[in-house]
């Protein structure tokens, strides 16, 4: 046993007393070393079947060794948190609450408006508000809706008992804000306008006579039927999943020509069929068209100087698809309960 | 409106399964909300758009079927019959050709009313409608097939041998087929014999002239209305019929006359009879003026190369009529069923329909940057966060009010703008304040046992203007009740919710838009505590009064609220900012405690420091409240806290010693404060 590389073993100490990270990984060190079947023991162990002359440095050796070992591990011990197995006293009993004011909530309607308006702010729109109190031109004539036509069904209003010289009304819809922002700026033009708008319909699950919209226009030379496509597209794709489709169908907006309803492949059973889909695959989510002519000589623009599309989306219809509520109700309760879940 | 697989098959071919049909319908425009199989048939339920009115139809359908599956549409061959000999026994007057541009009158004698045959009764059973006899029957499936109203009226039971077309007079009456009696007017259009009128044009016939089981000679109505007028009538009545639905969307004249036809060639298979008369007045046909439509504007558009003679294949099949007028310059004459079609951008919505709208290619437009500036939106953004930061739920409520709710609330006078056609009267008024609505939260949830409730809402109150447009005006309101609790190690700490935390969310709202100029002035004559910025009211906030807290049903708690003027708010906001140097040398702070009367306001002590303050005095503010046994009744004791500093030199005891000495005095002999 004279020939021990007392260096190697030294060495290897110090490589490996690096690499514990943890109380057990010590355990182990320790019992490798100093265990009582370990290697000084084993060393120790070897003592007396050396040459007498050789017993003496030999020993002075494995005691150095020793003392090392015994320092390094100290040393080491300092840096890992024992387990001991009985609890430590902590300052402070961590299981009592924390110890904070309760954060405050944005409306999910907010937050869902907020969502919305961001995608379209990085694409270059415009934020823009408008009253809820309106015109009849700006909420139907200037739209391209004659006052006695049927078309004027989808939008049963609620006019106001007021002395103004005009009937007034509150709008039914966030259109028109494309009115006014038109009359106002000439193109090129990207806004969008949230707002509440309002229709006498009776209250239930789906129905609310007052509710959240959110209009889109987009104005200039040039602007395509695909330009709305690709624009509706990076939308629907930003809120629920860059996997999902979207189709459009054509439909009847008196103030857009072509129009379309929108669609999105139903996010829940990736247009298999269920029942948040009402079996169909498709959800419908906005309508939307290139905006009519008569709409931009209503406004004072020159004819077929500029092209550009609208749409619209109901925001609670967003929002309770997103989360998957069932009763537009919940939104104009505030019950805690509900806001304090978003 | 709706139809079956099998109906449609008498006049086009159809090779595709009911839902692939209805797929391909859905996508063409002609959303298909349902399908249902009935006795080995499929009713179609179909979403028809109000510009639309020759959808309303079997032909207009089969129409489109054809259209968009390639096939021909087998149009029925109409027999045409000539009256026997004999004179019409019926004359036609219309007062105003524009209420009644067309009026046609069959006389059809020697009738067997009687039930309709089983396929008839079937066929408009599924499409929903109730079957009466063989006339009436034959008078709505005609309806149902070309989407022209008309009316059989009993020949025998009209007064006159005239028909009138014209307004009805004021205070004339009539008893419609269902029964109910319906005043009239000069607004409504009816038929009417030389007595009365028998029937609400275009809406509903009279009970009178009824064809019922004993009638033997009956009169055939196929006519065209004025669209308003019939929707303005019926509106007016509250009614709604298939006819009035037809009419006010738009009658083609060409198929009143087809219909009349047809409906005689019916009447006489199904309850034998002959036509013993035919008359009309007004014009028969309306042609439409024609469209140029440039073929490149349609290819731009869309982004897609379709070709000229493309269009003009898609477009002949739904009726029009195509010449190339120059290369580039299709001439498109519209049929006469087809009234909506005034434009280059309606024929481009036809072909991009049919053309497939998810064939054309997906772009993004190149939107130029145009920054439209909305600082009151970005500030009231700002303001939600900050009241969010401070713990705040925020709640959306309806803008529209009950008034009771208004008067609850402990509001009072006539001062908002009401609603004209409230559907309830939830609904009666536009709110001029925020408040009722949270307390109707705030009552809401603390019935749901919750402890503390802290909301706020920013959103317009309505204010009217005398002979104008009622101003919309942005406020925050704020309500607060109950108690928050915090479990410290040392215990449970109760905080009652009151006015110093509207003061406090104030103060930090202030802060946060750059505003330093905040007071609070409690009023003398009301428990309103005035939220001032600079010299102005900006807000109030205050306790709710006991009878309100009972008129919201709230048991056992405060509630506070407040209401800001946020626009005025964000009006006097600022982004602007300056950086102040960092202070050199160390301050020296001295605590004071001064014991003065109960009625004497914290505010009050520390204005009299300010006032007496001097130039190193950099900050003042109370640290600590007591009143109780260890000071006499009717006093308190408040603890100031002053902090001195110079910015060119460390203090010294000499130096602050006297100045502290000073504020101390200023205090005893101004507010009559002694030290503890």
């Amino acid at each position: 046993m004279s020939g021990v590389d007392f260096d190697a073993i030294q060495a290897s100490i110090e490589q490996e007393i690096v690499q514990i990270l943890s109380v057990a990984q010590m355990d182990e060190f320790r019992l490798k070393y100093l265990g009582r079947k370990g290697i000084l023991a084993d060393l120790t162990g070897s003592i007396p079947t050396l040459p007498k002359e050789a017993r003496g440095g030999f020993g002075q050796k494995v005691n150095a060794l020793k003392t090392k070992l015994l320092f390094v591990i100290a040393e080491k011990e300092k840096t890992l948190t024992f387990d001991t197995g009985a609890p430590r006293k902590l300052p402070v009993d961590i299981g009592l609450p924390g110890i904070a004011h309760e954060l405050g909530r944005k409306h999910p309607l907010t937050q869902v408006i907020e969502e919305i308006t961001s995608i379209f702010v990085r694409m270059g729109f415009s934020v823009v508000d408008g009253p809820e109190i309106e015109t009849e031109f700006n909420n139907f004539t200037g739209l391209n809706i004659p006052l006695e036509h049927p078309s004027r069904d989808a939008f049963d209003t609620f006019y106001l008992g007021t002395d103004a010289q005009e009937k007034l009304l509150l709008r039914s819809q966030t259109s028109p804000v494309q009115i006014r922002v038109m009359k106002k700026y000439k193109p090129p033009l990207a806004v969008i306008a949230p707002g509440r708008v309002y229709r006498p319909d009776a209250v239930d699950a789906s129905h609310s006579f007052m509710f959240q919209q959110i209009e889109g226009v987009v104005v200039d030379k040039g602007i395509t039927f695909s330009d709305l496509k690709g624009t509706l597209e990076t939308f629907a794709k930003a809120v629920y999943g860059d996997d999902i489709k979207m189709r459009l169908r054509p439909h009847y907006f008196p103030f857009t020509e072509p129009s379309a309803e929108v669609d999105i492949s139903c996010y829940i059973c990736h247009g298999k069929g269920c029942s948040v889909c009402g079996r169909k695959g498709w959800l419908e989510i906005l309508g939307a068209g290139m905006i009519h002519p008569n709409v931009f000589k209503n406004v004072g623009y020159g004819a077929n100087e500029y092209t550009g599309f609208a749409f619209g989306m109901g925001v609670e219809r967003i929002a309770m698809l997103k989360y998957g509520i069932d009763d537009i109700r919940l939104f104009y309760e505030n019950d805690l309960r509900f806001l304090r879940q978003f | 409106m709706k139809v079956t697989y099998n109906w449609l098959q008498d006049f086009v071919d159809i090779t595709l399964t009911p839902e692939a049909l209805a797929d391909k319908l859905t996508m063409s425009g002609l959303e298909v909300k349902g399908i249902e199989s009935v006795g080995g048939d499929f009713v179609f339920e179909i979403e028809i758009t109000s510009n639309r009115p020759d959808w309303l139809s079997v032909l207009g359908l089969a129409r489109e079927v054809a259209a968009i599956t390639g096939k021909k549409l087998k149009l029925p061959a109409l027999p045409k019959e000539k009256p026997v000999k004999g004179k019409a026994r019926v004359s036609i007057s219309i007062e105003d050709a524009r209420d009644c541009p067309l009026y046609t009158a069959k006389i059809l004698t020697d009738i067997v009313v009687g039930p309709s045959p089983e396929w008839m009764r079937r066929r408009l059973e599924m499409v929903g409608c109730r079957s009466i006899n063989n006339v009436v029957d034959v008078t709505n499936y005609v309806m149902f097939v070309l989407g022209e109203p008309l009316h059989a009226f009993d020949f025998d039971a009209l007064h006159t041998d005239s028909i009138v077309i014209r307004r009805a007079a004021e205070g004339e009456s009539m008893t419609t087929i269902d029964g109910q009696v319906k005043s009239l007017s000069s607004d409504i259009l009816v038929i009417a014999d030389t007595k009365k009128p028998v029937a609400i044009a275009g809406v509903m016939g009279g009970k009178d002239t009824e064809v019922i089981g004993s009638t033997k000679n009956v009169l055939l109505e196929a006519a065209v209305f004025n669209q308003v007028l019939i929707r303005h009538g019926r509106q007016k009545l509250g009614m709604q019929t298939e006819s009035s639905y037809r009419f006010e969307r738009g009658v083609d004249i060409e198929r009143a006359v087809m219909a009349s036809e047809y409906a005689v060639s019916l009447i006489r298979e199904l309850a034998s009879g002959k036509l013993a008369g035919s008359v009309s007045e007004g014009k028969k046909t309306a042609a439409l003026p024609a469209v140029n439509v440039c073929v490149p504007w349609v290819q731009q558009m869309l982004g897609v190369t379709v070709s000229a003679s493309r269009m003009k294949s898609i477009l002949a099949p739904l009726g029009f009529m195509v010449t190339a007028k120059t290369k580039d310059i299709l001439r498109v004459v519209p049929p006469s069923f087809r009234q909506d079609v005034k434009a280059p951008v309606d024929i481009l919505e036809d072909i991009a329909r049919i053309y497939g709208y998810d064939k054309t290619p997906v772009t993004l437009p190149s939107i130029k940057p145009r920054l439209l500036s909305n600082s009151l939106r970005e500030w009231t953004t700002c303001v939600r966060e900050t009241m969010v930061g401070l713990g705040g739920q925020e709640v959306l409520t309806y803008s529209l009010i009950d008034r009771e709710l208004f008067n609850a609330a402990g509001f009072s006078g006539e001062a908002f703008v009401a609603v004209a056609n409230p559907l309830s009267k939830e609904q009666e008024i536009m709110r001029p304040t925020l408040i009722p609505s949270l307390l109707q939260c705030v009552a809401r949830n603390l019935n749901q046992q919750q402890e503390y409730v802290n909301l706020f809402e920013i959103a317009s109150v309505y204010i009217p203007v005398a002979g104008g447009v009622p101003h919309e005006r942005l406020m925050l309101g704020i309500a607060l009740s109950g108690s928050r609790s915090l479990l410290l190690p040392h215990g449970l700490v109760r905080e009652e919710i009151g006015l110093l935390h509207i003061k406090g969310i104030f103060q930090a709202l202030a802060a946060r838009l750059g505003i330093s100029a905040v007071s609070f002035v409690a009023s003398r004559k009301s428990d309103e505590i005035s939220l001032l910025l600079g010299e102005e009211v900006v807000g109030s906030a205050r306790m709710v009064a006991q009878k309100s807290l009972d008129a919201f049903d709230i048991k056992n708690k405060s509630v506070c609220v407040a209401e800001i003027n946020c626009a005025m708010l964000i009006g006097k906001a600022t982004a602007a900012k300056r950086f102040v140097q960092l202070p050199k040398f160390p301050s020296v702070s001295r605590d004071v405690n001064f014991v003065v009367k109960e009625e004497i306001s914290a505010g009050d002590v520390i204005e009299a420091v300010k006032n007496q303050a001097p130039a190193i005095l950099r900050n003042v503010r109370i640290t600590d409240y007591y009143k109780g046994k260890q000071i006499a009744d009717g006093y308190k004791a408040l603890t100031v806290s002053c902090v001195y500093r110079a910015d060119d030199r460390t203090l010294t005891e000499a130096e602050v010693n006297p100045a502290h000495e000073l504020v101390c005095d200023a205090v005893k002999k101004t507010l009559g404060a002694t030290l503890r």
